[in-house]
């Protein structure tokens, strides 16, 4: 094994220029790829937080429910009707990727805020949700648990501190950002078991406790659409599948521009297992043409005794180092470009109200990893079938210069 | 020590098919110098190369020490030119980018087995016999021609081989160095007794072999 990498450094480092050039075509596929996925990866997450801040596609709500449209459905609207939470768990309906239910109470005497100030209690399904928790700007590091209460970013109080409501002593997990969503910005968040636990404190129109703070009862659900789902898709869907329910859609150029991007994204990824299939494809053609100029070399190894798996060894080791050496340059260049534009990336992304999360160090050496490993392989793969071809032939017709 | 039986060799070409060899029948016994004749496009490097292991005949047998050579696994055939045969050609065949000593050391390193410092050793040993002393690091652009195909004769000699084909070693030499490397060659027979066959069309070479094979249009010229 020595033996044959130290022939293959030998060779390579004998044609500089050409060891060169391919080492370089190889770093910029690689670094195209590595940019390309650490940015992906990043935009990806940073969609997920970002699109996902934008609110749901639509909501459903019980038929007859009053609804305050907004540019953004972040949160249901209060009403005295009410929903099965299981409801879109039973139906299963394709064009509807999520949907979250919220449970929303307006109370007054709650103790929070000044004596007659009413305050939405609201809701939700942390497995579910997709509209408040990517709001936080900050929490408690550890997981939300019962008792533990979100603040709307109109709302002011310590992280950790308590917070009485009804009496009860429940505590600060985390505050929201500014959404312009009132409800949202005014609201009180916590999971279902908490807000159930307030049913007796609170009292409905009718004197007892809000139908909606039953168990398993709920007041809309916020849906998110399946990706190539139209607006119009779904709300045939789920009306023709759901009884008794209302659909109001939300801001469809979001919906738009969402699924838009995601599918650009989906569109690059294609774009970069093309490129490397085409680096491939120009590494097996060099490595042809390599294999025929050095057909009298070749001949002689196998002549004093190389075996074919030598040759084959031999071969594809060459274009490894090559490949490998140009795969680390990728990553080195894809890093450079990526620290070059950093800040006009990041600034571009969040002026258009996407807060730019890049991957985290380890992630990234993955990336980086997998892109060195991956254009071994192109090398590996593009070396194969010329050097096997080659290893086939009568050592005479080589020295001779066939095959 | 070297049996043919029935050798031959087709050649496919835009002309339909040429034997190169038409069937040859040969006997050449262990220790000898034989010399293969014959005018250019004869078919005596065709009949070196399908003795030698390095060109699977169409038709025939070779058999070198007992093996019929063509009845070997791709491996195993590796494994005999590389430990019973060594190889002059008649170019200039070192690899470029590998010193000297390196060169000599090629072939024990490809078949394994003896440790790397035995191997040098031995390499080393081997230039100084030839007079490459001191030319053990020296890339082959920098020694002359005459020395490369020294050094090839080391190299074809790293395995203690039981048989050296020399295809035209000379053929690219002026006339002191063409005798001094069949000098070396003829010395390799003599001292260590093995098997030279050397294919020339250089008669004067030729008449100082013990046993000549007239080679003309494929077949041997009684």
């Amino acid at each position: 094994m020595r033996l044959l990498a130290s022939l293959a450094l030998q060779n390579l480092g004998r044609r500089k220029a050409r060891s060169l050039l391919l080492i370089m075509a190889v770093a910029v596929a690689s670094g195209v790829v590595f940019t390309g996925a650490t940015l992906m990866r990043s935009i990806d997450s940073s969609m997920a937080v970002g699109f996902t801040r934008l609110g749901a596609d639509m909501m459903v709500v019980p038929e007859g429910a009053l609804t305050n449209i907004t540019a953004a459905l972040l949160t249901v609207e209060p009403t005295d009707l009410v929903l099965d939470q299981d409801l879109f768990a039973k139906a299963g309906i394709a064009s509807v990727s999520r949907a979250a239910p919220q449970k929303i109470a307006r109370v007054e005497h709650s103790g929070i805020g000044s004596h007659h100030d009413s305050v939405d209690l609201i809701g939700f399904d942390p497995m579910l949700d997709f509209t408040v928790r990517p709001w936080l700007v900050e929490k408690i590091n550890r997981d939300m648990r019962p008792g533990d209460v979100i603040l709307g970013a109109a709302r002011d109080a310590p992280l950790g501190s308590e917070l009485l409501i009804f009496g009860k002593a429940h505590t600060v997990y985390g505050r929201l950002g500014k959404t312009g969503v009132g409800t949202h910005e005014r609201g009180v968040f916590m999971t279902f078991d908490t807000l159930e636990a307030l049913a007796g404190s609170v009292h409905g129109h009718g004197g007892g406790p809000p139908a909606v703070l039953q168990k398993g009862k709920v007041s809309g659900f916020l849906v998110e659409l399946a990706p190539g789902a139209t607006p119009l898709q779904a709300r045939f869907a789920i009306l023709s599948t759901l009884k008794g329910v209302k659909v109001v859609t939300g801001d469809s150029t979001m919906s738009g521009i969402r699924q838009g991007l995601a599918a650009l994204l989906n569109g690059i990824l294609a774009l970069m297992v093309l490129m490397f299939a085409s680096t491939a494809l120009m590494v097996s053609v060099l490595f042809s043409a390599i294999v025929t100029e050095r057909r009298g070399e070749l001949g002689l190894l196998k002549a004093i005794g190389a075996r074919r798996g030598q040759i084959v060894g031999m071969m594809v080791i060459e274009a490894v180092i090559a490949t490998g050496a140009g795969g680390l340059l990728g990553v080195a260049l894809g890093v450079l470009v990526m620290r070059l534009y950093e800040r006009s990336l990041v600034y571009y992304l969040e002026n258009i109200g996407v807060p730019f999360v890049w991957l985290d160090g380890p992630r990234i050496v993955i990336v980086a990893v997998a892109a060195v490993v991956m254009a071994s392989i192109i090398g590996a793969l593009g070396s194969l079938y010329p050097a096997w071809r080659a290893s086939r032939r009568d050592p005479y017709d080589l020295v001779r210069g066939e095959g | 020590m070297l049996s043919c039986r029935g050798l031959r060799k087709d050649y496919v070409t835009e002309r339909g098919e040429v034997a190169a060899v038409a069937g040859i029948d040969l006997e050449i016994a262990a220790g000898r110098y034989a010399a293969i004749i014959g005018r250019s496009g004869s078919g005596k490097s065709s009949l070196m190369a399908m003795i030698g292991g390095l060109s699977r005949p169409s038709r025939g047998q070779v058999t070198v020490d007992g093996t019929d050579i063509w009845s070997l696994s791709e491996n195993a055939l590796a494994a005999f030119r590389n430990k019973r045969i060594g190889y002059v050609f008649q170019f200039a065949s070192l690899l470029p980018t590998l010193r000297l000593v390196d060169n000599v050391a090629l072939p024990a390193m490809l078949g394994g087995g003896r440790k790397s410092s035995a191997t040098y050793a031995r390499a080393a040993a081997l230039l100084g016999q030839m007079g490459l002393g001191d030319h053990l690091d020296a890339y082959p652009s920098e020694v002359s021609a005459g020395e490369q195909r020294r050094a090839v004769i080391a190299r074809a000699l790293i395995n203690e081989p039981a048989l050296i084909l020399a295809d035209e070693p000379t053929s690219d030499l002026d006339e002191q160095t063409e005798i001094e490397i069949m000098d070396e060659l003829l010395a390799v027979n003599r001292e260590r007794g093995t098997t030279l066959i050397l294919v020339t069309h250089n008669l004067a070479l030729a008449e100082q072999a013990e046993q000549i094979v007239h080679i003309a249009h494929g077949a041997i010229v009684p």
